[in-house]
């Protein structure tokens, strides 16, 4: 089935300038990605390639200094498109002095949400992220994970098409964590489309369908996850525990197909060792993009 | 390494800084008790050379707080206030600009000239634009409040007591309406406030205006032996207690009192001038004088002082005449005789007779008067210089005359006075006028 | 104390209003689109266009829930943050003020004084809670970025505007009523005994003047006041003020009051003011009914009472005759009086507002709380500057802006224009520090030569800048509706509850539109 792209980024390129209008910081540099309705797209990049900047010039927040970008059809400066989009920031910059009822019941009304629409939605998600012991308490007595929780319920109040998470397990315990990377999933399974942006690997190569490595606001790798953990030169065996024997057996068999064994063991290759290969090489040789091929394009 | 130092370390430099600091703040600064040369070296500076706020006169806490708060801004923020003083002046907001007016003392408590303006300025100025003689009484009452205030601020001072008093006197008892004034001194117009009694904040003992003013004249003396003053002359000065006395006995005898009261008070009068007054000592260059020194007294100052005898002579006339001072005692020596008084009711009762139309008795009255009158004048011929007693035998004259007149007789070649009305001839067009003004023209 | 008080004419007002908005918004449009134009090329203007598009269509389609979410959430962020603390200070103020306030006063100077100090007291406290509230409350949440979670949200950007402005406006409304009533309970136990609270309701007439001739002129004699406030008619001659009251309603009796200024050229009769009459005139049948005459109360007050049948003697016919106030001497629904002064050689000075027909009082409470609702008016008009300015500018910036418009706009209008008009001597900013640097009076003419030009024509565009500052920032002072009811007068609705009124959403429109587009058109990052 054709996915229909629910985010085109065309020649995106955003410079910071300062006072003075100068240009002080290349923030993104020509950056083009599509995300498609109902995958789990992840954002990947070291602090401060460009993840945030990406997620804001989404929102509207930034404005792009070249380039296009439409969420939902819409261009990213339209206010109307919001209506379908969760947006969890990097922290959850709520508002302090509110409790979590009056936090969703607020956000609620943003939304045009009727009051019994409101007091509903808000139970709903106030149970979806475990905050019922604390539905009463101002938010600026809440621990960092609280925080997170009703970050994202907030995110979720208008129960939308896409959902914008950035650093969704930050500050999370493990558990949290867990519970984070689940509700992500059951959110694809209902057929959302969900970026999110992390530098915590682990979580992206749980949840992510897709991913795309940032580095000094230039897009160094896009795929899905699998096809870029895939070494494309080399082919993994996975067989049951083998003898020496059967080992040196398979080496023949090797030669004679002018290939060898380079090692053998148990796979190890992860989304961290692309990840720091990325990195690498993008220190070593600066300015070498990601380019999207043909087959890319669907 | 300073870049090493703990968090605790940072904390006990900090507070050996402050202590360090705290030094010269405490050896500086400390306030003095009311113990001599106690308090820091300030406390001290200021002690020895009279300048705290507290040896001034009374401290406004309100006040220091204002000009504390304001820190340098002093002078701008009195500049404003001046300017808003005189809008509303321009303005007749008199209400307001009596509230500028002490906004502005609140930040110049100290400055002399400031409270003789600002007092002036209400005593005079403001009480003029009123058309009710009541009104201008209060405004005046104002200004000489607004001075009382000032004296006690700033008690080494004479200038403002010295104001207080020309307020309460001169204000009060020469003002056009003076007649009006003198009654409210006494029984306040405000009737609500002050039932049947004077305005107590000025005059708590319902006393004469001239005697009030007498007292602040006094305290304007006491003051002027530890500070100099910078209005007038020293002899003049001082003689202004002396002269109020004799401004309070003048102005009985103008209200038509001849009685004991106005007796005593001229003899208190020429008591306080030539006893009080007189005896006063002032320092020439090298010599001490007194105005009241006979030629033996300018003798043995001479002697005492070794310095040539028309030197201290001379020193004396020269303080004698800036205070009128041989007038002043021949009018009160006059003044005070039984006989002199004796003219004054004679005059004066000639002309209630002739205002009441019994003109034969007014007649038999003024021929007495004139007659005495004259004997007065030989008596004292020095009264012959003074404006008043002259007003007072001229006017007699023209009563005189004004009877022949109404009675359609001739009236003699020769009268009492005669000689008086041809040689002050200069004078008469003036007090014709109001003559004719109170009893209608001659015909 | 009197009171100028021009009339507010709604149609002209409107009309002005229309004019300079219209033109200012041209302005900054055609300078936007050659900017766009420079900078963008053919699209600039395009993209310009559709930001005006953009602007109207949000505007068109504001949410009420929206802001009312947005206003709710100021409300609660104001009363969390103890805002509301404010009232407290006031409390204890208002407590111990009596204290203070000088008791052994006249009873009607101690009512004004009661009346003043509540007012004062309420603009003073709420003013700098409104100013701080309402500047600090974009630029915090643009610094903490909670304004990311709500412009996520499909909320429009003029709807942050409007819903801070009305939030802030409850707030200040909460304020300033527990404030308002807790002030008027306490001056009503403030007031002595012996005093009432008034609340005139004063019609005004119209002011003409005739010379000592009988003929008609607009002013009257100048008797040397700096101030020309008031004009003087001649004491013992045909000279009069001729007061023209409209009259409409037809009543048992009229009650004059009049504040008129005696000027004596010379003594005349101490003890005595001087002495006034009024007399009420019908110019169409030629009647003149003189009223008893009075001695003026300068500074003060002079209260005529006239019932509607007045009998007086007709000098004309000799005789003693009746008439009726409505049937006979109004005319036209026009009450005319002429004010003699009937001293000869003294003068007796007018202006407009010093006389007028008092009409049954209204309560006290109600010029009260117009009062209140002048300050709360204020708090609005602060709001909306310090509001708009955040969304520009940072906090504390905000804060002295809001600040200045409010110094200015109270007590500086007056300088500025003297300075514009170059009735206050010595020059622009340059030509001043010129001046005082080298000790220069300002009578002393300038040189005529290159510098002294380039000098001017620098202080000339300085000066432009204050006209144009001085016409932005509007009188504030007619906000301070305190004087009408301490004085014992009702707030007039036309000239100063309209005014108001007028000033506060004719400055907010325009603010809204800044607000907008200045949050539109800025990246909401903490910079």
């Amino acid at each position: 089935m054709e996915k229909q792209p629910v985010i085109q980024i065309k020649n995106l390129t955003k410079i910071y300038r300062d006072f003075w209008g100068r240009k002080k910081v290349r923030a993104l540099n020509s950056l083009s990605l599509e995300v498609k309705k109902g995958e789990v797209f992840g954002l990947l990049g070291p602090n401060g390639s460009g993840k945030t900047t990406t997620m804001k010039l989404l929102l509207g927040l930034l404005f792009p200094t070249e380039g296009e970008i439409n969420v939902l059809g819409k261009p990213a400066s339209d206010v109307s498109k919001n209506e379908w989009i969760g947006y969890l920031p990097e922290e959850s910059y709520l508002y302090r002095f509110l409790n979590a009822e009056e936090t969703l019941d607020f956000y609620g009304r943003l939304f045009d949400m009727s009051a019994q629409q409101r007091k509903e939605r808000a139970n709903q998600l106030i149970e979806k992220v475990g905050l019922q012991n604390a539905r009463k308490r101002q938010l600026k007595e809440y621990s960092k994970g609280m925080t997170r929780r009703i970050g994202l319920a907030q995110a979720l109040i208008n129960d939308p098409d896409l959902v914008l998470l950035d650093e969704p397990t930050s500050g999370l315990d493990p558990l949290g964590s867990r519970d984070m990377k689940d509700l992500i999933v059951k959110l694809r399974d209902e057929g959302k489309s969900v970026v999110m942006c992390s530098h915590l690997l682990a979580d992206v190569q749980d949840v992510c369908d897709r991913i795309a490595i940032l580095y000094a606001g230039e897009l160094k790798e896009l795929g899905s996850v699998e096809d870029l953990l895939k070494e494309q030169h080399e082919t993994e065996l996975l067989t049951s525990k083998l003898s020496p024997e059967a080992v040196i057996d398979i080496e023949a068999v090797l030669a004679k197909h002018n290939a060898k064994l380079l090692r053998h063991g148990h796979p190890t290759n992860s989304l961290e060792d692309l990840f720091l290969k990325t990195v690498q090489k993008s220190q070593e040789r600066p300015g070498q993009r990601y380019v999207p091929t043909g087959s890319e394009k669907t | 390494m300073i870049e090493q130092l703990t968090a605790q370390q940072r904390k006990v430099a900090y507070l050996i800084g402050i202590v360090v600091l705290m030094v010269p703040i405490i050896l500086l600064g400390m306030p003095a008790t009311d113990e001599a040369s106690s308090g820091g070296q300030l406390a001290r500076l200021r002690q020895t050379h009279d300048l705290g706020e507290s040896s001034l006169g009374k401290v406004d806490p309100t006040s220091a707080t204002m000009n504390l708060v304001l820190l340098g801004m002093r002078g701008i923020a009195v500049n404003l206030l001046r300017m808003e003083l005189d809008t509303q002046k321009d303005r007749k907001q008199w209400a307001q600009m009596r509230a500028t007016t002490e906004s502005v003392i609140l930040l110049q408590p100290h400055y002399i000239q400031v409270w003789r303006y600002l007092g002036w300025n209400l005593a005079y100025n403001v009480s003029a634009e009123w058309d009710a003689v009541e009104d201008r009484y209060f405004w005046v009452k104002e200004g000489a409040k607004f001075l009382m205030q000032g004296a006690e601020k700033n008690r080494r001072h004479p200038e403002v007591y010295w104001e207080t008093g020309r307020t309460l006197g001169q204000k009060i008892g020469r003002a056009d309406e003076w007649k009006h004034f003198r009654k409210f001194f006494k029984i306040d117009p405000d009737k609500d406030r002050y039932p049947n009694g004077p305005d107590s904040d000025i005059n708590p003992e319902g006393k004469d205006n001239y005697l009030v003013a007498k007292e602040w004249y006094q305290k304007a003396n006491d003051a002027e032996e530890q500070h100099e003053q910078h209005i007038m002359m020293r002899a003049l000065f001082r003689s202004y207690p002396a002269r109020s006395q004799l401004d309070y006995a003048e102005a009985l005898q103008k209200e038509g009192l001849f009685d004991e009261t106005t007796r005593n008070a001229w003899s208190l009068a020429y008591k306080d001038w030539v006893e009080g007054f007189g005896k006063m000592v002032f320092q020439e260059d090298d010599f001490e004088i007194y105005l009241e020194a006979d030629a033996k007294d300018v003798d043995q100052i001479a002697d005492t002082s070794k310095v040539d005898r028309p030197l201290v002579e001379r020193a004396i006339d020269i303080h004698q005449k800036v205070s009128n001072y041989k007038f002043w005692r021949t009018k009160a020596h006059a003044e005070m005789q039984v006989n002199t008084q004796g003219v004054h009711r004679e005059l004066y009762e000639a002309e209630q007779l002739f205002k009441k139309g019994d003109l034969e008795a007014s007649q038999e009255a003024l021929d007495s008067g004139l007659k005495r009158y004259e004997l007065m004048l030989e008596t004292y011929p020095d009264l012959g210089m003074d404006d008043n007693t002259l007003e007072e035998g001229l006017w007699a004259v023209m009563l005189w005359q004004k009877i022949y007149q109404l009675k359609n007789q001739i009236q003699p070649e020769e009268f009492p006075l005669k000689a008086i009305w041809e040689r002050e001839a200069g004078r008469i067009p003036n007090i014709q006028q109001d003559f004719n003004r109170k009893f209608g023209p001659s015909s | 104390m009197t009171f100028d008080h021009a009339p507010f004419l709604f149609g002209p007002a409107l009309l002005h209003w229309v004019l300079v908005f219209g033109c200012f918004a041209g302005i900054v449009f055609s300078v936007s689109v050659l900017i766009a134009l420079g900078v963008y090329g053919a699209s600039g203007p395009t993209a310009v266009m559709g930001r005006v598009w953009q602007g109207l269509h949000d505007f068109l389609g504001i949410s009420p829930r929206r802001i009312w979410a947005i206003s709710l959430l100021t409300i609660k962020e104001a009363v969390r943050r103890k805002a509301l603390f404010v009232f407290v200070v006031f409390a204890s103020l208002v407590m111990f003020a009596g204290w203070f306030l000088e008791s052994d006063l006249r009873a009607d100077l101690q009512v004004k004084n009661a009346v003043s100090f509540a007012l004062t007291t309420i603009s003073w406290l709420t003013l700098p809670v409104v100013l701080l509230l309402s500047c600090w409350g974009l630029p915090e949440d643009i610094r903490l970025r909670s304004i990311h979670t709500i412009v996520t949200k499909p909320v429009r950007r003029n709807e942050i505007v409007m819903g801070r402005i009305l939030g802030f406006s409850i707030v200040a409304s909460l304020i300033v009523s527990m404030m308002g009533v807790v002030g008027y309970v306490w001056i009503r136990r403030q007031v002595p005994n012996n005093a009432e609270l008034i609340c005139r309701v004063p019609v005004y007439g119209e002011l003409s003047f005739l010379d000592r001739e009988g003929n008609l002129t607009d002013k009257g004699v100048n008797t040397g006041d700096i101030w020309e406030f008031r004009s003087y008619v001649e004491g013992g001659t045909r000279s009069s003020a001729v007061y023209k009251f409209p009259m409409d309603k037809v009543t048992d009796n009229v009650r004059f009051e009049s504040r008129f200024e005696a000027f004596r050229t010379h003594k005349g009769r101490i003890g005595q003011s001087l002495l006034v009459r009024y007399v009420l005139v019908n110019p169409t049948k030629g009647l003149r009914v003189p009223l008893g005459s009075f001695e003026v109360a300068e500074f003060g007050l002079n209260e005529k009472d006239v019932d509607r049948q007045i009998s007086f003697f007709d000098e004309d016919k000799n005789d003693n005759r009746t008439v009726d106030l409505f049937d006979d001497v109004v005319d036209q629904n026009t009450l005319t009086v002429e004010v003699q002064c009937l001293d000869a050689g003294q003068y007796l000075g007018m202006a407009r507002p010093d006389m007028f027909i008092r009409m049954p009082d209204r309560s006290f409470v109600v010029g009260y709380f117009k009062a209140v609702v002048g300050v709360l008016l204020l708090s609005i008009f602060l709001i909306s500057i310090g509001v708009t300015s955040s969304t520009f500018v940072k906090g504390p910036v905000s804060i002295l802006l809001t600040f200045t418009v409010l110094l200015v706009g109270q007590g500086f209008r007056e300088f500025m224009l003297k300075l514009i008009t170059g009735e206050q001597k010595g020059g622009g900013p340059i030509e001043s520090w010129y001046r005082l640097i080298t000790h220069m009076n300002d009578t002393l003419q300038l040189p005529d030569n290159f510098g002294v030009k380039l000098m001017q024509s620098i202080d000339n565009l300085f000066m432009g800048g204050l006209w144009l500052v001085q016409h932005l920032i509007p009188d504030l002072s007619y906000f301070v509706m305190s004087p009408y009811v301490a004085n014992g007068f009702d707030v007039p609705w036309s000239t100063a509850m309209a005014k108001c009124i007028a000033m506060t959403v004719g400055y907010l429109v325009p603010c809204l539109l800044v607000g907008y587009y200045s949050l539109t058109l800025r990246e909401l990052e903490a910079k």
